[in-house]
This record gives C-alpha cells, structure tokens and sequence, in this order.
C-alpha cells in the first residue's frame, strides 16, 4: 500500500475578495465595476469573488434578479464562486445558480470586518453613514445609525464556560468560539473550539483549537499534563512534549506549521 | 425521605458488592429501614455475600414486571433489624430492565418506609450500570488505587453527570463520595499503587474513606457475612467510619499509613 494517499480532505482558511452590492440596479452595478476593473485590470483577472448578497437581502422583498446580477459581475471578469446571503431558504437563495453559504451576520463576514475595524470604530460609522446618501440626517438619527451599526460590528459569540471537571470519555465542543474551563479536564476526555481553549486546572486530556482551521487559536492551561494538544490540525502527544514544560502552566500556538509550546 | 444511593465504579471486581453490602448493613445497624438491591441481573453475587442465596424466591426482574409482590420478594436479613435484601436474577439479563419498571419498584419502597435504597450496579457503562444510577440520590464511587480504576471512575462520574434522573431534571446533582478499596500502603509506599492524595487529585471529589486490604474482606464474603460486621478487622472499621461520615459525621481517616513498626526502629528508621 502506497504511504502517500490520493486524495486528502482538509479544512482550511483561505482569503477571498467579497463582493458586497449596495443597490440591485444592474446599471450602476455595471458601470461601477467597470470603472473599479479600469483601475487595475490585472488585479480583476479572473480574481475568484464571494457575492455578498446580505445588503440586498434586506433591500428587496424576492423580486431581485439575482443571477442576471451574478452574470453582470461575470462580464467583468470576476469569477463569482459563491454567494453570501442569510437565509438559505428564501426566494432570493432559490434565484441564485452558484453555491450558497450561509452567513450569520454575527459572525462570518462581519466578524471579519469588525477585526479589521477594531480600531477605529468611529471610521466604521461614518463610512456607513455615506453609504447612506442622506447626508442631513438629524443628530437623532445619527447617534441611532451609529449605535446600530457598532452593534452589527461588535457582536461576539460568547464562549462556552465549563465550571465542572471534564471527566473521562466527555467530549465538548465549543463551536465557533472560545472553550473557558475552570476545572481540570481528565485523561480520556476530549475538549474541543473553534476558537481558543483555556483551561484553569490540569489539562490531563485531548485539547483540540482552532479544529475548523483557525491557524492563529491557542491553548492555555495551568498544568500541563495533556495526551494531546493540537492547532488547526497540527497536534503533538504527550511524548513528544519536553519533560520540563509538564505539569506546569503552559500556552500552545501554531507558528507557521511548527506547533509551539511555551511555559507561562 | 427515602435516599437513594448507588454504588458504582466503572471497573469491575473493585469492591461494589462488598461495599454495598457493608454500607447497607452499616446503616441498618445504625436504625434506618434499608434495602439493598442488586442490579446486576445475570450474575447474582449480592446475595452470596450477604448469606441469603439460599432464600431467593423472588427476584427484581419479577418484580418490575410485577409477577411477584415486594413483600414476597425482598429478604429480610436475619442478623439486623431493618434490613432488606432485593436479589437480582439468575435467569435473565439486563434487557429484562426497563427504566418505568424500576420507577415503579422505587416508588413502592419509598412507600413502604424505607430511609436508605442502596443499589449495587454491575461493572461497566452499559445498560444495567445505568439503570443503577439514574435514580440515585448520592453516589459512592469504588475505586481501587490503580490506574486503570480511577480512570473507569472518572468516566463513571461523567455519566452520574449526564445520564442520572437528577442531572436530565436539572436538579441539584447526585452527590458524589469516593470510597477506595484495597488500599494497602506499604504498596504505595513502594510507588505500586497510586497514593490517596493521587487519586482525589485525579478524582476530584469528597472522600468518604479509605477501605485497607486485607484478607477479612475475602473471608467474610466466603462467610456471607458483611465485613462491616467484624468490628474488629480494619476493613470492618473503616467501613463502620465511612458510615458515620455518609451521615454528615466528620472523621479523621484512618488506615493510611504503612503498619506501625516497633519502638525502637520507629526511633531510628
């Protein structure tokens, strides 16, 4: 038997452009990419996009012509790989002729932006404000958008706190977010997120972060005394782990593809 | 009220028919009306070591499937007062119990007045361990100070977590007890067998005592007489304290240290 197998199934990140459209008048759709493409044709050469359908999901109520959108966007050059949108069973979602994902807007596309606006969470509103044409809105409305809006940006999934000893043989799973325990997770038991895994009180078991891919989730525990603890996909057993971090407290990251453990 | 208390370990030949015998016994020689039923249908071992094989009519299977009555089919125990027998069967397997039909035989009990249900389960995670715990009130968890045994009880824990009738409610959780059985320190004196303080790390839970080995314990069982009966045996006193602390009593444990040695090599050794 061949060592090397043919085909392998992973879960990975990968980073797309997204293509976000504000209006469902084709015109402007047309006219607006088109000077976008002219800035840097190269750049737009068959550059994959995920459409993201979830402005004008609240805009129109089903009438929208999706995939006459979808084809616009393909004149361009653009390869529309997937669709964006909230609800999967609507009418608009029946319209559309490319795959489908389903975006919660808490955390998805959102997430993503909110990480990137963290920073200056004032800019977001005020973009969102232009977007908004109407430039004299009252002060009212204003601080009404803004609110509105740094919610849509700040909303976090909160994590899954575990106040009792994870025994042998649970299994729990933090799914798209953060894994808190506050007591010790025995041998035999398997502690799982999406996020990052803390663990106050010996980690005696499996510890599994970032398992839908998350490269940068860690580890963080109070004694070191794991079976295993993987990264993304990237695990180490206990034998592999140097005599002198066990048993005492620890942080395990991923750099690169090199799984790092550090004593805290 | 009735209390319902399993005694329960994961691994097999830890101690629980022992155990569940003694603690029966324990609390019926206290004053409290007891029985104690063994859950481990197909294998029938309770009734040996408590001295009643010969008197077994009637069993539990019959019972939860209400061939028998409960007067018929529990045995009294002829050594103590207020205390019961209710005997598994022979004949059948676990597949003989059902969740409704022990409801129903746990309902008569309490009607009936008795203070204390202990139940024996059988070894393992399956159907009949199970069925042992998911009425239970409180648990006492048999561990042997090895390895593999604590490991069964951790994962026997998790079950008492997740699957016990006070867990699917949302009621207050069974409370748990650690019980370890053939503790024999000199042993762990040697690094052979894992410390108390090793076990209730890993464990995590209360103490309620610490059972010393000794070859009593087979003797009594080969007896058919609880080893909580011989007062003069280690085995048979720590049994008796583990009783006073499952009744709110706090005492010192005992039975942790290696054998006293003499004056003179206890000055110099």
């Amino acid at each position: 038997m061949s060592s090397n197998p043919g085909v392998e199934f992973k879960g990975g990140m990968y980073t797309f452009m997204s293509l976000k459209l504000h209006t469902s008048d084709k015109d402007i759709i047309d006219q607006e990419l088109a000077n976008k493409v002219q800035q840097a044709p190269a750049f737009f050469n068959n550059t994959p996009v995920v459409i993201d359908l979830s402005v004008l999901e609240n805009l129109t109520d089903g009438e929208l012509d999706a995939s006459s959108l979808i084809e616009c966007v393909k004149r361009h050059n653009l390869v529309p790989i997937v669709a964006s949108i909230s609800n999967k069973s609507s009418q608009l979602a029946r319209s559309i002729a490319i795959p489908l994902i389903e975006a919660s807007t808490r955390n998805s596309a959102t997430a993503r932006d909110g990480v990137n606006n963290a920073e200056s969470p004032p800019e977001a509103a005020t973009e969102s404000s232009q977007n908004s044409v109407e430039q004299n809105v009252s002060e009212a409305q204003a601080i009404d958008e803004l609110s509105v809006s740094q919610e849509v940006e700040y909303i976090v999934k909160a994590p899954l706190l575990v106040d009792k000893p994870v025994r042998s043989g649970q299994q729990i799973y933090a799914r798209d977010t953060d894994l808190i325990i506050m007591d010790q997770v025995g041998p035999g038991a398997e502690v799982i997120a999406d996020n990052n895994i803390h663990i106050y009180g010996p980690l005696r078991g499996r510890a599994l972060c970032g398992v839908s891919g998350n490269v940068s989730a860690r580890i963080f525990c109070s004694s070191l005394e794991a079976e295993l603890v993987s990264v993304a996909g990237n695990f180490r057993m206990l034998e592999t782990i140097p005599e002198e971090l066990r048993g005492r407290p620890a942080q395990i990251w991923l750099d690169k593809d090199r799984l790092n453990i550090e004593p805290l | 009220m009735t209390k319902t208390i399993v005694v329960t370990s994961g691994k097999g030949g830890v101690g629980k028919t022992t155990t569940s015998a003694s603690i029966a016994t324990g609390l019926a020689h206290r004053g409290f009306k007891t029985v104690v039923i063994d859950f481990d249908v197909g294998l029938r071992n309770l009734d040996l070591v408590m001295g009643c094989e010969r008197r077994v009519v009637y069993d539990l299977v019959n019972l939860v499937n209400q061939e028998s009555s409960l007067h018929q089919t529990l045995i009294k125990d002829k050594r103590i007062e207020n205390l019961y027998i209710l005997p598994a069967s022979q004949t059948r397997d676990k597949d003989a119990l059902t969740i409704e039909g022990i409801a129903r035989v746990m309902h008569k009990l309490k009607k009936s007045g008795f203070d204390y249900i202990v139940c024996d389960s059988p070894a393992g995670i399956e159907k009949g361990a199970k069925m042992a715990l998911y009425f239970a009130d409180e648990a006492i968890v048999t561990t042997n100070p090895e390895v593999s045994s604590v490991r069964d009880s951790d994962r026997i824990l998790g079950i008492l977590q997740s699957e016990s009738r006070r867990s699917k409610m949302n009621e207050t959780p069974v409370k748990e007890h650690l019980l370890i059985t053939r503790y024999n320190p000199t042993r762990v004196k040697d690094g052979q067998m894992l410390s108390v303080d090793d076990i209730v790390d890993l464990l995590a839970i209360p103490l309620l005592g610490i059972i010393p080995e000794s070859s009593t314990v087979l003797d009594c069982s080969n007896e058919g007489k609880p080893v909580i009966l011989d007062d003069e045996s280690a085995a048979g006193q720590a049994y008796s304290d583990a009783i006073d602390r499952l009744l709110g009593e706090s005492k010192p444990h005992r039975f942790m240290e290696t054998p006293k040695k003499g004056l003179l090599s206890r000055l110099f050794g």
